[in-house]
């Protein structure tokens, strides 16, 4: 019986002190982000630089993809746990400004510190800044291959007559082996700069879809256009596809976004940026979403912490740090002196890049902007498979974006 | 008093009791915490200050029209189901009657036929979906060059796009049902043949007294099992289709839910709606298992 009674003992006592959680340790700071490869290997190089100058702390960076990071971070965070700091685009801000999981952040930085930074970095969602970034953009432009394109083009005009002097079926059966122009064009995201170069927006200002407008059916007009008229795109494009096509050198141009710029350089793809072409008929420049990407602070972070987390801030958005990341990775950094070195201030990638930020609409932070996608890509879809007129279409987007926001929003 | 029939349990009891909490953490908590949620209108607007509402979310699984409509993604379910089951044992049996005959290099094929099972299934997915592009996918290169018939735009269209997961879907499962097959043909004692050889009993003949009906108590609920798991197989339809393309017209209940869950932050409404999976696979399975005796002994 003294057996059974000892082994009672030691199964609770394993049981509550073996399976308790670690303590919530302040010296431990945890990062949620979704960078991409070789963002994450200078943002390892930074933290390990910062735990070498506070050996006290420890930083640990954990990557979880766009969405993962997005639905995770709700749900650990509801539940009063989750992440110090994420990092991720601006427009998660509106849900987690909405669920109140994110702090406000202008009482905790000096107000000439923040000054230091182009406004465009700081996000500001009803009155308060919940993300200060340390890369603008996220934005497409225009990536040509120097070797097929000389000049690329300025206007919607010229970008087909270029794109159809360069789409080439050599073999003779029927389908181009070298595309004028290849981009995810199924996708609404890469649909928008045509949208606005058409005159459109997603949402007015009290956040109405707007998109049932004469705009939206010329864009729509012309992608199917540049498909089935011109036929300088592809008949089927996914992002994959695409960037395989233009890192193989079988397309003369490809409309992404800085994120993968590097990505063809290191292909070995000659490559020269452009801003986005100029509509001719409405006379406007095709503006991309822009949004910067940067960090938010967890709001169940207790006040011993907090002070460590904000001090890690200052380090990683530093200027040598920004400075060092523009250099590698042709990424347009949110602290204005950065822009006093000479080999940031002249690199041709960067200049163009930043002339295309100014040309681009900052993508909205709202909840809504969710239910915008969800309403324009099936009816976008329909267009180019065939089933619904641009018409069509457009109406049906409007409709469905107000039902999916009546619906979230109940 | 402790009876004298739990003393003497007792420690099996206590051995039973960590695995029991676990349980109770990872499972029962999520499933209780599930069915509750879709009681209540749990959303982006009330994510903390939820309140219980009743049928509502029911009711709007049911009877308000979604896009797509709920009927339409509960049929194509079904039909993905069936179809994709049908195929995984029929080929799973095939190849293990096959594999079971002694033949040459039979390791070799066994190790190869069970080689889409030991691949991740994003790897394959997003394989598959290369591999049904238009112009450059394997598929369309060998249907154009060998076969010298038109293309097939797989992703573009509706109905092919669905054919597609279901094609990518059937090459993933049947070595899951080869593998139950293989190990339930070799548990089949020789003598059994022997004595239908005997008789002078053909191949067929073996084939439909002997090997398939003592297959059935293995093959039964490694199909409960594939059913239930096809159902619900968010990976391959969410990968191979990008999210429900075209139009989000290649939705099963799961990825519908998955959407409405994650994209849009209805929590109640997904709560709902995985509550309604839930009941439809349980009455399924106590139907199908009930039906087919599988619990009763065969020996």
């Amino acid at each position: 019986m003294i057996n059974i009674k000892k082994i009672i003992l030691i199964f609770f006592f394993l049981l509550f002190f073996g399976c308790s959680p670690k303590k919530n340790d302040p010296n431990r700071i945890v990062i949620w982000h979704q960078m991409r490869i070789d963002e994450r290997v200078i943002l390892e190089e930074h933290l390990k630089k910062y735990m070498e100058i506070h050996p006290d702390i420890k930083v640990e960076a954990l990557y979880k993809e766009t969405e993962t990071l997005r639905s995770g971070y709700i749900i650990a965070a509801i539940a009063g746990q989750g992440p110090d700091l994420v990092y991720g685009p601006s427009d998660q801000i509106g849900p987690f400004q909405v669920m109140n999981i994110i702090l406000p952040l202008e009482d905790l930085f000096p107000k000439d510190y923040l000054d230091k930074f182009n406004p465009k970095a700081l996000t500001y969602y009803k009155g308060h800044l919940y993300q200060i970034a340390d890369k603008l953009g996220n934005h497409l432009a225009l990536v040509y291959n120097k070797k097929l394109i000389n000049k690329p083009p300025e206007t919607d005009e010229e970008l087909i007559e270029i794109g159809k002097k360069i789409t080439i079926d050599k073999n003779g059966d029927n389908q181009p082996d070298v595309y004028g122009l290849v981009w995810n064009y199924t996708e609404p995201f890469f649909y928008i700069p045509f949208y606005t170069g058409f005159g459109g927006w997603v949402l007015n200002d009290n956040n109405e879809p707007t998109l049932d407008n004469e705009a939206n059916i010329n864009g729509l007009k012309f992608i199917q256009d540049l498909r089935d008229k011109y036929k300088i795109v592809p008949r089927e494009a996914d992002y994959n596809i695409a960037d395989m096509l233009f890192k193989e050198g079988k397309a003369g141009m490809i409309i992404n976004g800085d994120w993968s710029w590097a990505s063809y350089q290191k292909a070995g793809i000659d490559i020269g940026v452009a801003p986005l072409p100029k509509i001719k008929s409405t006379g406007l420049y095709c503006a991309p979403m822009v949004s910067p990407k940067g960090y938010s602070i967890n709001s169940n972070i207790d006040k011993e912490k907090l002070s460590k987390v904000i001090d890690l801030l200052y380090f990683l958005l530093d200027v040598e740090q920004q400075y060092y990341t523009a250099k590698e990775l042709n990424v347009i950094p949110t602290r204005k002196e950065v822009f006093k070195y000479e080999d940031i201030k002249n690199n041709e990638i960067m200049k163009n890049s930043l002339l295309q930020i100014e040309r681009g609409k900052p993508m909205p932070v709202v909840p809504e902007l969710r239910a915008i996608w969800d309403a324009m890509r099936p009816n976008y879809q329909a267009v180019l498979n065939g089933e619904k007129t641009p018409q069509q279409a457009a109406k049906d987007m409007q409709w469905l974006a107000i039902k999916k926001i009546n619906e979230m929003n109940e | 008093m402790i009876s004298e029939k739990l003393k003497k349990n007792i420690f099996i009891y206590l051995l039973l009791t960590p695995a029991f909490i676990v349980l109770i953490g990872v499972v029962f908590y999520p499933f209780i915490y599930n069915i509750v949620i879709s009681f209540s209108n749990m959303n982006l607007r009330h994510i903390k200050d939820w309140q219980i509402i009743g049928f509502r979310q029911y009711y709007k699984v049911f009877f308000e029209s979604s896009q797509p409509d709920f009927y339409v993604i509960f049929i194509k379910t079904i039909i993905w189901t069936v179809v994709n089951v049908f195929f995984h044992v029929t080929i799973g049996v095939a190849l293990a009657l096959i594999l079971n005959q002694k033949i040459k290099g039979r390791s070799i094929y066994r190790m190869l036929l069970i080689l889409p099972w030991a691949i991740p299934q994003y790897v394959v997915a997003l394989t598959w979906r290369g591999m049904f592009s238009y112009e450059y996918g394997a598929i369309n290169l060998i249907i154009q060059k060998y076969l010298n018939l038109p293309g097939v735009e797989w992703l573009k269209n509706p109905t092919e796009a669905f054919l597609a997961c279901i094609l990518t879907n059937v090459w993933l499962g049947f070595p899951f049902m080869m593998v139950i097959a293989l190990g339930g043909l070799q548990s089949i004692p020789n003598e059994l043949y022997e004595a239908a050889d005997i008789d002078g009993a053909k191949w067929w003949q073996k084939v439909k007294n002997i090997t398939l009906p003592l297959l059935k108590p293995v093959m039964i609920p490694a199909i409960t099992l594939g059913i239930v798991w096809t159902f619900n197989n968010l990976n391959i339809v969410w990968l191979v289709s990008n999210g429900g393309e075209p139009s989000d017209q290649t939705h099963i209940l799961v990825s519908f839910v998955y959407k409405a869950a994650f994209n849009l932050y209805r929590y109640g409404y997904a709560a709902a709606l995985s509550v309604v999976i839930f009941i439809i696979l349980l009455l399924f399975s106590l139907k199908f298992m009930n039906k087919t005796k599988v619990t009763e002994k065969i020996y």
